[in-house]
């Protein structure tokens, strides 16, 4: 990339972003659309960094992204508690679930690892679909307005363009986040353990521990897009546990490529804009979005950045006559 | 059909395996002829098993590889690896060469009716037992339970059941005491006789010399010496290549 | 609680949790592959059965077949896609793949059979047969008997014939099969045929005991999980067994505790065993 533009770039681009809706119209559809992007973009970041860094298929997500929105929901209608004291509450509660998680799952091999995961995620839909404390089928209802004041300045958000600094806020600082994951040694050794376990091993590097370090990082950052979510909806309830946030995730983690900083966001803008502007109707677009989790996975492994490349290496020079490695996931 | 005017069974031409951009294996052309064990020797890394997995039509990771791989005649290029073994061409491969959750009987099977041609032979169970009788009082044992010379026996007679026109051989010798690598490797030279070509791929070159007709030296993925053994036994390379598996 | 009506039930659903999984067993046993998809295509079978005989009005021993049919085909249309993936052993791309395909085919079933619960209804299901104060209906018997037959036809095949053999070797190690001859792709492509044949049918046979939904399949993966990991990965005995192990425990833990969590409860079972012994309760898994 552009690095010596970089430090220019970086708030050009930001403030884009910022007003962006605003440029789009700043219609309440408009302000909607882009608070749940940027929601689910922080969903899918926690995501990202277990299949893209760590390579392993946690399915467990939208139970972090679940706790965030119960949590907040619980302690803000039963409580009264502010924003902060939500967002603190979701964000312990999601360390605490991983935690457990994490131990659970520290010995197992890679599928068991993920069907184990899956499983959770579907006990944890039917508890909360039964579960009176947390509401059973109806769900918690009247969630207050996000108020997040503190020292006497009065910072809170009633409607989606109010949530909106919000979210571009909380976005930013998980992008900041995982940047700074992906430079740190804890993320050189997710990469390692990923590529050659038995090479990370022999540097000194423990996979399982790892492992367990990288969840406990990934969890907070999709739990506290539920708690954004909760104030976002007002409402919460066990179809937070569909799976339409978890096939929407890992869209977002696979469409655009690998470890691309800015991949999920984009990702995730490109689902939402064909969910809210160009539906086909809600099963419909549950065939699209399903497919084009398929395709990117079947067709361009590399994402749209790798069909890309791809496709101007060939425009570029002659095409070999044997194969190529398409996936990303090579072992040697 | 075969073209008996050419003097070999295998021929590979302009054989290259590149990895992202690094060459691991350029050969311009190796032949095995009928009946003639050909050793290819060479030092840790120097493309032996890369040759003979490309050979096979199989490799490890996803390289790119370019060449042509002839079998009587027959051009295999652009079949994949059990297209190549159900053409003749025939791998007992380094390592893992036997299924060890099967019997030696259930690994002796033939799979599928082959094709009757009459310049193959296709031995079956019966004819592997004489080969190596010692597999016969194993037969009801499970690939696992196998000692490291037995395994070389039942990856080798499970080729044959395959009815080669050449038979690979990657390392047969590793780990094998010395008493039994001289009993492989004479097995080489009976099946030879019989009219297989064989390719032996050896660490072991001190071994390899006494029972090769020909032999080949690698290095760095590129042919640097090839000869009869006779003469090969005086390259100085071959010395170093010697040396250099001395280890073993 | 009436402790033989239990026991029947156990029995009962335990077959049709063994039933279900079957399909699994060979996947995961032979090729290493998981199908996240299992429970949609369950639901699948289920809804084609319902749709030939409520809509098109067949008979149910016409409209299995129909069913059978429809989860091969999605499951060869699966694999061929996942082909590539397959080959390389990448595990990622295809868990998340077929997770995929199951959203796929819960939209379009969604989209083309409607949103409201279903009863699969059949001849046999509303028969019943009675000893005494224990009953179970015809389809329950044909659950059991057909599970039965089912695994002993199964493990026959992979013990016995020659196509067993070739599922075995690409097993153990798909490159030393390809070595030996053997087309690994087309048994990766038959192996997938059959969990799709074997997911259909479990679906027509299983699907009359509750109401079916285009939403469900969830806990029929889990359930399937659990029986395959209990069983031993693999193991055709071992996933029978496992199969009516937790039928049973669902039953009386239904009973005597809670039917809504059962699921749940099964669940927690499989932690405990796993994290005592990663490696399951049989011997021989992989």
């Amino acid at each position: 990339m552009m690095t010596r533009f970089r430090y220019l770039l970086v708030p050009v681009l930001a403030a884009l972003l910022y007003f962006a809706p605003a440029i789009a119209g700043g219609s309440g559809a408009i302000y909607s659309a882009f608070v749940l992007m940027a929601i689910f973009a922080v969903m899918a970041y926690g995501l990202d960094l277990i299949v893209s860094d760590l390579g392993e298929v946690s399915l467990a997500h939208t139970v972090f992204f679940a706790v965030g929105s119960y949590t907040t929901a619980l302690l803000s209608t039963r409580l009264g508690a502010g924003g902060w004291t939500t967002l603190a509450a979701s964000l312990a509660a999601a360390l605490i679930f991983a935690t457990v998680l994490g131990l659970i799952t520290l010995r197992l091999r890679e599928f068991v690892f993920s069907l184990v995961t899956y499983a959770i995620a579907v006990v944890a839909a039917t508890v909360a679909q039964n579960w009176s404390f947390l509401g059973g089928s109806d769900g918690l209802r009247g969630i207050p307005p996000l108020d997040m004041s503190f020292l006497g300045i009065s910072l809170k958000a009633g409607n989606d363009r109010e949530i909106w600094p919000f979210a571009f806020a909380l976005l930013c600082v998980v992008l900041y986040l995982v940047e700074r994951f992906r430079r740190s040694r804890l993320g050189s050794a997710a990469i390692m353990s990923h590529l050659n376990p038995r090479l990370a091993i022999m540097s000194g590097v423990d996979p399982q521990a790892v492992r367990l370090k990288v969840f406990l990082f990934s969890a907070p950052l999709t739990a506290a897009a539920g708690w954004l979510y909760a104030y976002q909806r007002a409402y919460v309830s066990a179809d937070i546990l569909d799976s339409y946030f978890l096939i929407l995730m890992l869209t977002a983690v696979v469409l655009i490529g690998r470890r691309v900083l800015l991949g999920p966001l984009l990702a995730t803008m490109l689902v939402l804009s064909q969910e809210k502007f160009l539906s086909l109707g809600g099963y419909a677009d549950k065939i699209v979005l399903g497919s084009v989790l398929v395709a990117t996975l079947a067709f361009f492994p590399g994402g749209l950045i790798g069909l890309f490349r791809r496709l101007r290496s060939a425009l570029r020079t002659r095409p070999s006559i044997s194969q190529e490695a398409t996936s990303l996931d090579r072992t040697v | 059909m075969s073209d008996r005017s050419e003097s070999f069974v295998l021929r590979a031409s302009d054989l290259k395996v590149a990895y992202a951009g690094n060459t691991a294996l350029s050969i311009e052309q190796i032949d095995v002829r009928r009946g003639e064990v050909l050793g290819v020797v060479g030092a840790n890394g120097a493309g032996k098993s890369t040759l003979v997995n490309a050979l096979a039509g199989w490799s490890r990771g996803a390289p790119r590889v370019s060449g042509q791989v002839m079998l009587d005649g027959v051009d295999l290029s652009a079949m994949p690896p059990h297209e190549r073994a159900r053409a003749g061409l025939l791998l007992v491969p380094e390592g893992k060469l036997v299924f060890g959750e099967m019997t030696v009987d259930e690994n002796l099977s033939s799979l599928v009716g082959m094709s009757q041609d009459a310049d193959r032979r296709f031995y079956d169970r019966e004819a592997v037992f004489e080969l190596f009788p010692r597999l016969s009082e194993r037969r009801n044992h499970l690939g696992s339970q196998l000692s490291g010379g037995e395994r070389q026996m039942l990856g080798i007679g499970r080729a044959l059941m395959l009815g080669p026109r050449a038979l690979m051989l990657d390392e047969p010798s590793i780990g094998l005491a010395p008493r039994l690598v001289s009993t492989v490797l004479q097995t080489m030279r009976t099946l030879a006789s019989t009219g297989l070509a064989v390719l032996l791929v050896e660490q072991n070159v001190r071994a390899a010399i006494d029972v090769v007709d020909r032999l080949v030296l690698l290095e760095r993925g590129r042919v640097v010496a090839q000869g009869p053994a006779d003469a090969m036994r005086n390259d100085p390379r071959i010395a170093q290549a010697y040396l250099g598996a001395s280890s073993t | 609680m009436n402790f033989g009506q239990q026991l029947i039930n156990g029995l009962v659903m335990g077959h049709a949790f063994a039933l279900v999984a079957i399909g699994w067993t060979v996947l995961l046993g032979v090729a290493r592959l998981v199908n996240f998809g299992h429970g949609q295509m369950y639901m699948l079978g289920a809804f084609v059965t319902w749709f030939a005989i409520a809509t098109l009005g067949m008979p149910y021993l016409v409209a299995i077949p129909i069913a059978i049919v429809v989860g091969v085909l999605v499951g060869l249309l699966m694999q061929r896609i996942m082909l590539q993936a397959t080959f390389e052993q990448n595990l990622v791309s295809i868990m998340i793949m077929t997770l995929g395909f199951g959203y796929v085919l819960h939209g379009a079933a969604a989209l083309f059979f409607g949103s409201t619960g279903q009863i699969l209804d059949t001849p046999l299901s509303s028969k019943e047969i009675a000893f005494g104060d224990l009953w179970l209906t015809w389809q329950d018997a044909a659950i059991i008997v057909v599970a039965i037959v089912e695994f002993i036809v199964l493990k026959l095949i992979i013990d016995r014939t020659r196509i067993g053999r070739l599922v075995r070797m690409v097993a153990e190690d798909p490159k030393l099969a390809e070595l030996a001859g053997v087309n690994v792709r087309n048994v990766y492509l038959g192996v997938f045929a059959f969990e799709g044949a074997a997911v259909a049918f479990a679906g027509a046979m299983v699907g009359p005991r509750t109401p079916i939904l285009t939403s469900m399949g969830f806990d029929e993966v889990i359930m399937t999980f659990v029986v395959v990991v209990l069983g031993g990965i693999g193991s055709v005995t071992g996933s029978y067994l496992a199969g009516i192990a937790l039928g049973l425990f669902t039953a009386f833990f239904g009973a005597m505790v809670s039917p809504a969590y059962t699921t749940a409860a099964a669940f927690v079972v499989l932690i405990a065993v796993l994290v005592l012994r990663p490696g399951g309760l049989a011997a021989g898994a992989r």
